[in-house]
């Protein structure tokens, strides 16, 4: 019921446009009105080929994008031979793809196992995403919502560590490890991946926009502890935001290649990056070609569950989105 | 402010100030993470960039040595130029088909948008280290699906590794991983941009061509500089795609190509860490110069609130 009732009267007398008026104008300028969810395209009096040349476009940049992921799923079922010798995109006999994927399991050549591998990723990206998280949460609430002494210049000390790269960042921890013998130490991969200034921001943000201070003050006339206050009323009101910092934190260990290859040096540590790195470098430049079958197809299975992460969790990403663009 | 309101705001803020002491407790155990984890390795790294270690004599202060030999290393500042370059051309084009489809796909003046846009994002989600395998393989010099179709087409002798070409091959494998992210951020920020202004202007027969530069693209303007800011960040530490590019062509990607990888092969390769450690504070100087000097440009301009 969302139209207006009321007939409109005749044009002249309401409408702040000028005077003549085609019935067919004011019919459009009605239904616009109407429309809540979004402009629809025949308004923009576009010429006839404009929609089908734009959805072409969007098409052609979608080829593009799907190209490499066609490739890897194309080539994950192939064979060492046919992946070199047959057209890249499309199939060939044998069949491979289980006998591929059986190789997963195997240390093959010495150079570590694929679903370690896995393992030690799942690990990490889970630990260090819900570390992050967690203590995104508390200190983006304390920011958000308490001005103790000096809350302003930490919190303008934590934005600021955004601007320094990754790189000035990394290569002192590995530094940091070797002087105090945390190479190799998995530790040494989760604790940092727990610090993140991006999710602090967010969560700061995200705090500001969804946890009113009148029901925090009402609370605390009630009579609740504070950490009582931040379980029960706040942290359910921040879930979204919650979700979405644990999504962006996840993905980022996840992806993290730079610090695991300065830190590890034994591969029963690797997480996946840092193992099909190593991979793609020896199957070229050791000549164990017989690794090139495993990178495709361990490429294929490290990037499945993101991607279906992103899908299943949508809403959030996209939310995650909007308040990256609120925040500015 | 008066002398009454002051006593007031003194009286209240007794209870309010005991109160926001134990907001600090919140902040607590991500500062320590900080502390330890940021601020001690950095101060580290520091401190270790003023001494030299040698085979013979161990390690001694040697002040500003480190710094200045790497402020003259051509290699060094080769990397520093290359990555500069490399993100006055992808970042401008990135940008450019991120917003344009962003635009596209908010106006809703192309089909199936939702499907496109999920499409779109999927590459955020693969990690750059497999992104750069798999257009590895599709640029392969002697098997690679492209250059088989480059030469199919009359482009004999295509090479994607070739110093020519590496470049340009490494600002599409960039493209393909980051559009759809950019192009998700305007799409949510051009989202904000209020119907009636648009309604408006389309009473009015404004083409759509000028609504979008007239109207979208001023709204989305603080959405695009953050933007710029953050990939600006992100591509001056360019070292995933040409590390694992020189996997699959030995020899194609200098061990110097940028300064990360020169940082990464003077600390593991040349085990010089003393050095790379001077070298990762000059390259984070260098970048956050450069960021907080375009911020403060842009501040001057009243572009940034």
């Amino acid at each position: 019921m969302s139209a207006p009732p009321v007939q409109a009267p005749p044009a002249a007398a309401t409408a702040p446009v000028p005077a003549p008026q085609s019935r067919r104008e004011r019919r459009r300028q009605q239904r616009l009105a109407e429309r809540e969810d979004g402009i629809p395209a025949e308004f923009y009096g576009l010429r006839r080929g404009t929609v089908p040349l734009l959805t072409g476009l969007a098409f052609v940049f979608a080829i593009f994008t799907l190209v490499p992921i066609a490739w890897i799923v194309i080539n994950s079922t192939k064979t060492q031979a046919n992946i070199f010798e047959t057209f890249g995109f499309w199939f060939a006999r044998p069949f491979s793809f289980f006998h591929n994927f059986s190789l997963l399991f195997q240390n093959v050549d010495g150079y570590g196992t694929y679903i370690q591998w896995f393992g030690n990723t799942v690990l990490y990206a889970a630990l260090g995403g819900a570390g992050a998280t967690a203590l995104s949460a508390f200190a983006g609430y304390g920011f958000a919502r308490f001005s103790f002494r000096g809350s302003r210049v930490l919190f303008y000390f934590t934005i600021a560590a955004l601007l320094v790269p990754i790189t000035a960042l990394t290569l002192p921890l590995y530094l940091t490890y070797a002087k105090a013998h945390l190479i190799n130490s998995i530790w040494g991969m989760i604790l940092p991946s727990m610090i993140s200034p991006v999710g602090i921001y967010l969560m700061r943000v995200y705090v500001d926009l969804s946890v009113p201070r009148e029901l925090i003050d009402a609370a605390r006339l009630d009579g609740a502890g504070e950490a009582k206050i931040f379980f029960r009323v706040a942290l359910p009101l921040m879930v979204p935001g919650f979700m979405t910092v644990l999504l962006i934190s996840v993905v980022a260990v996840w992806n993290n290649y730079f610090l695991p290859l300065l830190i590890f040096n034994i591969n029963t540590r690797y997480p996946l990056t840092v193992g099909i790195g190593l991979w793609s470098e020896r199957a070229q430049n050791s000549g164990n070609a017989q690794l090139f079958p495993m990178v495709v197809i361990g490429g294929l299975v490290t990037i499945i569950p993101l991607i279906a992460l992103f899908l299943i969790l949508q809403r959030y990403w996209r939310s995650g989105m909007l308040l990256g663009s609120i925040a500015n | 402010m008066t002398a009454v309101q002051r006593a007031a705001g003194r009286r209240r803020s007794t209870w309010i100030r005991r109160r926001d002491r134990r907001g600090i407790w919140f902040v607590v155990p991500f500062m320590v993470g900080f502390l330890l984890f940021m601020i001690v390795p950095l101060g580290y790294a520091i401190y270790t960039s003023l001494y030299t270690t040698k085979i013979i004599g161990g390690t001694t202060f040697s002040g500003a040595s480190n710094y200045s030999q790497t402020v003259q290393s051509g290699e060094f500042w080769s990397g520093v130029v290359r990555v500069i370059i490399f993100a006055c051309i992808q970042i401008p084009v990135m940008l450019a088909i991120a917003f344009f489809f962003a635009c596209v796909f908010d106006l809703g003046v192309a089909k199936f948008g939702r499907t496109f846009r999920t499409i779109f994002f999927i590459p955020f989600a693969v990690p750059a280290v497999v992104g750069a395998v798999m257009w590895s393989f599709l640029l392969e010099p002697q098997f690679g699906p492209i250059v088989h179709l480059a030469n199919a087409f009359g482009f004999s002798g295509t090479n994607f590794f070739s110093p020519s070409l590496l470049f340009s091959s490494i600002i599409v494998i960039v493209i393909w991983e980051w559009t759809g992210y950019n192009m998700t951020i305007l799409y949510t920020a051009l989202k904000s941009v209020p119907r009636d202004v648009v309604e408006a202007a389309i009473l009015d027969d404004t083409p759509l061509w000028r609504i979008i530069l007239r109207i979208k693209l001023p709204m989305v303007r603080s959405a695009i500089v953050m933007l710029v800011f953050l990939n600006t960040i992100g591509a001056l530490q360019l070292f995933t795609e040409p590390l694992i590019l020189s996997y699959f062509e030995t020899g194609s990607v200098s061990i110097n190509y940028t300064p990360t990888l020169y940082i990464f092969n003077t600390a593991i390769a040349g085990d010089q860490t003393n050095l790379a450690a001077a070298a990762a504070v000059i390259l984070g100087l260098v970048i956050v110069v450069i960021s907080v000097g375009s911020l403060l440009f842009r501040r001057r301009r009243g572009e940034l609130a």
